[in-house]
């Protein structure tokens, strides 16, 4: 990767009592998807807020391109830099596609209205009203105000919230065109899947605070556990079998059984060991991805939509 | 620098596609105009107050005895006589009630007093010398040549004494219709005062002027007053719900990443809604010159009054949009603050309709500012009576755009 777009030291947001966002700190390579995950009120939007210029911290900093948050004279230069997709974001009903693209062009001197439109698929649809778009182009058209004028670092909060699975694969589609184009990118999400397939990094915040971050992959090795190998059942010869071999083995309460394997190489030998038997078995094959990760580190689960249980 | 124009072109177009606000900018006021001055649109209903000015008074104000048995014949007759002092500067149309003003000048007393002098003299050795004539060799020579002389003596007197017909003036609107009837009234009056008090005919004129200040009609009055108020409410409910309406969707969190400032986002919606007063002032005036035959061209002083008008309710407009969080109380605060005013203002009808204490309240309601000064200039055609409260407008605007754009949160929302 090459130099670092965005550096976040210890940033912290105050309401009151409440402690929004507390010590944040990491970096965001060039050219880097970077996810903030976490559940409703985790702190996310008031922290990418804070690096977009929209809210002050209350302690700590931010740099974008070398430029702080903090110093009124850079604040220009950054808005310069970014492109700003706000959460739950509907652009104007009354105007059509084409305009309000036009208007976010308008806030940023730029002039490449129909390349965004033709990039994200709206040039056909410029025309059309609004209001009058499903949730999918909606979303689309924020995500065309905040990239046109070619921001070198997009800031895209909750882009997918309430949208059609359809419709949020399309958006990651775009998303990962951004990324080839070497744009810098930091998304928000509640989604484990929006953040396993689209970021290079994720940082896990919960209550204003960053849990873990890394490499999606890594901290899946790292915090994800084992492969699991999930049985709809198997009679005992095969179970003490499969101990015998030395597999670590885990009967569910509606009895199926769970049989969690390191490598991939294994679940083979335990298929062939129960092919030996002349068991022709097909288990469901249970990766280890972020939510467990998540599972592991913050102790709880995700909601669909977005709340910790 | 495009950026201005472009913004402004855009809210424009988002403006002129809003339902609601063709409605409250342009059908609502036409309709109004339309319905209302088709009812009331005539010329007022009729009233005979007669403004009276006196001016044959003594060095201590008393009125001469004739003037005061004059003005006490018309009290007496179907006029409502309002006395105004010598110096009393004469009172202007406040949009209904048509101002008569009946000037008694000077020497009204003295004039009479010589002329029936004169006349009766006349009389006096008319009668005489044709008794004379008459009477013929029956009265003797001497006493004849005796009363001659004396007559000759009358006649003498008679060049003292200085007598010049007396002229009252009466003033009013030339579209006051009853203007006419109501300078036979007077004559009839002065006939019947003449011959009953002084025996003598012919000693008092009218002459009838008109006045510059035209008499409003009904409509006159509306026009002007729907303008102001409809700018008012654009500015209050319109723009307070567009810019509320903005915040919810992220639009200005969106607009406040960019370099663009707060400062070139008010100014957008400042020329916007100034394009869409002048707008909505074009079609009143067409309305109102195809339908009523409303003669009301804007001239500059009417379009700065309109401009401040703009520049104020937008400010405000701006400031409730941008401050109260919730859609619903920004409405709610919008027509509380306009609905009381359009219909006790005056905009909608006029003051002297209502009862006193309204009338007094009305004085503080910014409307009322706005359009008296939209009045005067533009249907008035009276810069100077527009100047003070212009001022009010203006002074209004500077406030209202002030706080706007210290109000205004541009990060922090
Ligand atoms: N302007 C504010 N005033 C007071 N509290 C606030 C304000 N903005 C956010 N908060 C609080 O700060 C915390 C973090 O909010 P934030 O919006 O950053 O969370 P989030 O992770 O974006 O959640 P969501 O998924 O709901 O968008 C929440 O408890 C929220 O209630
Ligand atoms: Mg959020």
């Amino acid at each position: 990767m090459g130099s670092t777009a965005i550096v976040v030291e210890d940033l912290t947001k105050r309401y009151g009592d409440l402690v929004a966002v507390d010590r944040v700190s990491f970096t965001v390579d060039e050219g880097e998807v970077f996810a903030l995950l976490g559940p409703n009120g985790a702190g996310k939007t008031t922290t990418v807020e804070m690096l977009e210029c929209l809210r002050t911290p209350t302690s700590g900093n931010a740099y974008l391109k070398g430029f702080s948050i903090r110093d009124p004279s850079s604040v220009r230069e950054i808005k310069r830099l970014i492109g700003v997709l706000p959460q739950e974001f509907n652009a104007v009903d009354n105007l059509t596609v084409h305009e309000n693209v036009e208007l976010a062009a308008a806030a940023k001197g730029a002039k490449n209205v129909r390349e965004v439109l033709e990039q994200l698929g709206l040039w056909e649809l410029r025309k059309r009203t609004f209001s009058k778009l499903s949730g999918g182009l909606k979303r689309r058209v924020g995500i065309a105000m905040a990239l046109v004028g070619d921001p070198e670092i997009v800031f895209l909060d909750e882009p997918t919230t309430g949208l059609d699975p359809e419709a949020r694969r399309e958006t990651w589609l775009y998303v990962k065109q951004l990324k080839k184009s070497g744009v810098t990118v930091v998304i928000t999400t509640h989604y484990m899947e929006e953040a396993e397939r689209l970021s290079d990094r994720v940082a896990i915040i919960v209550r204003g605070r960053i849990a873990v971050m890394g490499e999606v992959r890594r901290l899946v090795v790292e915090y994800g556990g084992k492969t699991k190998l999930v049985f709809e059942e198997l009679d005992g010869r095969a179970e003490s079998l499969l101990r015998e071999r030395g597999y670590e083995l885990e009967v569910a309460p509606d009895g199926r059984t769970v049989v969690k394997v390191e490598r991939h190489q294994e679940i083979y030998e335990v298929l062939s060991a129960l092919r030996s038997l002349s068991l022709d078995v097909y288990p469901e094959i249970r990766q280890a991805g972020l939510e467990e990760v998540f599972l592991r580190v913050i102790g709880s689960r995700l909601s669909e939509r977005g709340e910790l249980v | 620098m495009t950026t201005t124009p472009t913004l402004v072109k855009l809210l424009f177009k988002s403006w002129m596609r809003s339902k609601v606000s063709l409605f409250f900018g342009f059908l609502f006021p036409v309709m109004l105009l339309l319905v209302f001055g088709s009812i009331f649109g005539g010329p007022s209903p009729p009233n005979y107050t007669l403004y009276v000015r006196n001016l044959d008074v003594d060095q201590h104000g008393t009125p001469g005895v004739l003037s005061e048995a004059f003005v006490r014949a018309l009290n007496g007759s179907v006029f409502e006589v309002r006395l105004l002092k010598p110096g009393d500067p004469t009172p202007r149309g406040t949009g209904f009630a048509a101002v008569r003003v009946l000037t008694i000048p000077r020497g009204f007393t003295d004039n009479l007093l010589n002329t029936t002098m004169l006349n009766r003299i006349d009389v006096t050795t008319d009668t005489i010398t044709s008794i004379i004539r008459m009477a013929g060799e029956r009265i003797p020579e001497q006493t004849r040549d005796q009363i001659e002389a004396s007559m000759e003596g009358l006649q003498t007197f008679k060049r003292f004494i200085v007598a010049e017909g007396v002229q009252i003036t009466l003033e009013g609107s030339p579209d006051d219709r009853l203007l006419q009837p109501i300078e036979g009234i007077i004559n009839v009056i002065a006939s019947k005062f003449e011959l009953g008090l002084l025996n003598a005919s012919s000693a008092i004129e009218i002459r009838t002027v008109h006045a510059q200040v035209r008499q409003l009609r009904s409509v006159d009055y509306y026009l002007p007053g729907y303008i102001a108020a409809f700018i008012m409410t654009n500015g209050l409910i319109g723009v307070s719900s567009l810019v509320s309406d903005m915040h919810r969707r992220g639009v200005i969190k969106l607009l406040a990443s960019t370099p663009v400032s707060k400062a070139t986002w008010i100014t957008s919606l400042i020329v916007v809604q100034t394009l869409a007063s002048l707008l909505l002032t074009a079609v009143m005036v067409a309305v109102g010159w195809l339908v009523f035959r409303i003669v009301a061209i804007p001239d500059l002083y009417s379009l700065a009054v309109i401009l401040l008008g703009t520049l104020a309710f937008t400010g405000f407009g701006v400031l409730i949009g941008g401050t109260v969080k919730e859609a619903e109380a920004v409405t709610a605060l919008g027509n509380s603050i306009s609905f009381p005013m359009m219909f006790l203002s005056g905009a909608f009808w006029p003051l002297e309709l209502m009862p006193g204490f309204l009338q007094a309240a009305a004085r503080y309601m910014p409307l009322y500012y706005f359009h008296v000064a939209l009045r005067e200039t533009l249907v008035a055609g009276s810069p100077e009576t527009a100047l003070f409260p212009a001022l009010l407008v203006a002074a209004l605007a500077v406030v209202g755009v002030t706080s706007a754009v210290l109000m205004t949160k541009w990060r922090d929302f």
